[in-house]
């Protein structure tokens, strides 16, 4: 599904990923963990063509073709999914409209037509009703006073109803209380499935208790430095990167 | 250097039209004497600093003929007519009633008049704002129709009032120019939509001066959608008077012409009245849109509130001059007053002048006056759920300005301006 060689991308003039590689097959989870400022936002970004964050080496292929050349929207067209560490507000555009728009966008890449306005009436209640999401949210401007959880929340509500091949989550567990944390969780593994991937930044090997991942990386200067399966995270949250020979961001 | 320019033809000119204008010789001619005296305002007048009318002061822009083809005529006004408001619509061409495509307000209470119909209301109109600026008296000397409307006291209007002035392709380098006079009785409410449209290949003159009157405790929406052709010059005045408990709600949108300017000149009258203007101006290349707003509390215990945003591509320039005056006794005063601008390119110029003149205690004023551009985090948030880019800003844009009708009342003018916005987006070349 994903093929990520030798990246190396800087931000700002400065060199943030230095070389990672990275391999995730079809129906696989994998988990990427590693200390604050190791480049794994950088690396979403970089999956999804974010401006700013520029390739200098290395390829990324995704399904067999090549991601660099290929816009953000295209991204998203082919079927990747990026779940913000920080989403962002949108004031004056509902949940709603942003939801339809985004979708019925992706089909038209994919050369299909508009969703009829009640499919999608019903496709987005179902999948906020899953998330536990109040549907008075999806009424109001996009993330726009919700609180860091319900962000995050609103963030699953857009995976589910956009229901992508490969979703890359970045922190989505971040500033999720217990209830909330097993709800998303409940989504993420309702996206599960063989033809479909999920790659899941974090830093709590909590999260990989409800979502058990079939790998997990630690990324340090902008490396993969370690894989291993789950037990590597238990190893990380008992031992710290310290413990395990693995250096903090130098920078 | 000389503040205001002379058109040495304008007098000549004036003489040899002046019998074909429907009545007020006199006044027409005082007026015509004055204009000479000052000329078109200079780039050194303040008030028009961010918009140059050096070419007006080069040629002579007579009154356009009445008529034009019936077929674009049509065209216009089903374009500008909003046809789910059953209410009253009154059409004026080229600077003339149109009685064919009007029908006129028959309600109790409403009083409408047709200005060259009615010579007695047309002298008072020409005398409600007498001698405030040179561009006055120019349009006093050469005004050819307009309307008045009286709402008698604690009068309902049921559906709201439509205005519409058409500029036919037949107006090349002519002028237009009408009036308008409402008020409003004590305790009534009403409500106006006037749209200005116009052909998009002419190079005309509209100038249109209107004064409204509130009394005690009357509510007025007043709406202005500006779509005229993109060689137009587009001037109006509004001049306000609001007293006490009144409220006046206007809204605004310049979406055409080449050089537009908007005077919103308000005052209160009264006490606990207020005055909420807002307004949306969209630029693109070789456009120029001027908002001139003045509110001059004179009276305690008044609020205003002005909204207005601006969305400029490639080549768009506008400017906002918003003064407030916070007279010395308008104690408890309530004035805030925003302006943003987003600019979808940087070879587009944005200009912003607030002015808050406070000589009160105990007033709470506020202005912001911001130019930007598209929030680049919110760009790639709505493009990696799958918006190109277009339709991306698109959104955005449309979200920028949608603070602006969002809380109109009237949920079908809200839709109209929506569509008038959204259309300009869409248009070609506007991404
Ligand atoms: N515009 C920029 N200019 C310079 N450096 C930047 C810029 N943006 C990010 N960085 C740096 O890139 C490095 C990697 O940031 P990134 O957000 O990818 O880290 P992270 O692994 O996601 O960290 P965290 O766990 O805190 O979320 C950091 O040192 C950060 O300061
Ligand atoms: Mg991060």
């Amino acid at each position: 599904m994903l093929k990520i060689e030798n990246l190396h991308a800087t931000v700002g003039g400065k060199e943030i990923l230095k070389g990672l590689n990275l391999t995730i097959n079809d129906g696989e989870i994998h988990a990427i963990m590693g200390p604050n400022g190791a480049g794994k936002s950088t690396l979403s970004y970089v999956i999804c063509g974010r401006e700013g964050y520029e390739v200098t080496a290395g390829s990324v292929f995704f399904n067999g073709r090549d991601l660099l050349d290929m816009s953000p929207d295209e991204r998203a067209g082919e079927g990747i999914f990026l779940g913000f560490q920080y989403p962002v507000e949108i004031p004056g555009v509902s949940n709603m409209n942003f939801l339809r728009t985004a979708l019925n966008s992706q089909r038209h890449y994919r050369g299909q037509n508009d969703m009829t306005a009640v499919d999608f009436l019903k496709l987005v209640r179902a999948k906020a009703k899953e998330l536990d999401m109040d549907p008075e949210m999806l009424k109001r401007p996009v993330n726009v006073g919700f609180s860091g959880g319900e962000k995050k929340r609103n963030e699953m509500v857009q995976m589910a109803v956009l229901d992508p091949c490969l979703a890359v989550l970045d922190e989505t567990d971040s500033g999720l209380d217990i209830d909330a944390l097993k709800i998303v969780a409940k989504g993420i593994n309702r996206l599960r499935n063989a033809d479909k991937s999920i790659l899941m930044i974090t830093h709590y090997q909590r999260l990989l208790d409800y979502v058990v991942p079939d790998f997990v990386h630690v990324l340090a200067d902008g490396k993969i430095v370690k894989t291993g399966d789950r037990t590597l995270a238990l190893q990380l949250e008992e031992k710290g990167y310290a413990g395990l020979d693995i250096a903090g961001n130098a920078a | 250097m000389k503040l205001y320019l002379d058109n040495p033809q304008i007098e000549t000119d004036f003489e040899a039209v002046k019998a074909s204008l429907p009545g007020l010789a006199d006044l027409r001619r005082q007026a015509m004497a004055r204009f000479t005296q000052s000329g078109i305002p200079g780039p050194k007048v303040e008030e028009w600093k961010y918009t140059n009318l050096g070419f007006l002061a080069r040629e002579n822009y007579l009154p356009a003929g009445k008529s034009g083809r019936q077929a674009e005529i049509r065209q216009f006004f089903d374009q500008a007519h909003i046809k789910d408001i059953p209410g009253p619509v009154v059409v004026f061409i080229n600077g003339y009633f149109n009685a064919d495509l009007s029908s006129l307000p028959e309600e109790d209470g409403v009083d409408f008049s047709v200005l060259s119909h009615n010579p007695g209301n047309f002298h008072q109109s020409l005398q409600a704002s007498e001698g405030s600026s040179s561009l006055n008296d120019l349009n006093r000397a050469l005004v050819t129709d307009g309307y008045r409307l009286d709402i008698a006291p604690d009068v309902d209007v049921e559906h709201a009032v439509q205005i519409i002035h058409i500029a036919t392709s037949g107006t090349e380098m002519a002028s237009l120019r009408t009036r308008g006079q409402v008020k409003l009785g004590r305790g009534a409410k009403a409500a106006i939509i006037e749209t200005f449209i116009g052909a998009e290949e002419a190079r005309y003159w509209f100038h249109m001066i209107s004064d409204m009157v509130l009394e005690s405790g009357a509510c007025a929406s007043f709406g202005q959608f500006q779509l005229q052709g993109r060689n137009a010059i587009h001037m109006t005045e509004l001049h306000t008077e609001v007293s006490d408990h009144a409220t006046f709600n206007h809204v605004n949108l310049q979406l055409g012409a080449e050089i537009s300017r908007t005077e919103l000149i308000n005052s209160f009258t009264g006490e606990y009245a207020s005055i909420n203007l807002s307004g949306a101006y969209l630029g693109r290349a070789r456009q120029s849109h001027d908002i001139f707003t003045r509110i001059n509390h004179d009276r305690p215990n008044c609020k205003s509130r002005q909204l207005f945003r601006g969305v400029l591509d490639k080549g768009g320039k506008s400017a906002f001059q918003g003064k407030v005056v916070v007279a010395r006794d308008a104690r408890k005063t309530n004035a805030d007053q925003s302006d943003k601008t987003l600019l979808l390119d940087r070879g587009a110029v944005a200009n912003a002048k607030p002015e808050l003149l406070i000589y009160a205690d105990d007033v709470k004023c506020s202005h912001g006056a911001t130019v930007g551009e598209v929030d680049p985090d919110q760009l790639f948030y709505l493009r990696s759920r799958g918006l190109d880019e277009d339709a991306a800003k698109g959104l955005l844009v449309e979200a920028f300005v949608s603070e602006v009708f969002d809380d109109l009342e009237n949920e079908r003018v809200a839709e109209k301006f929506r569509q008038y916005a959204a259309g300009w987006l869409r248009k070609e070349g506007a991404l």
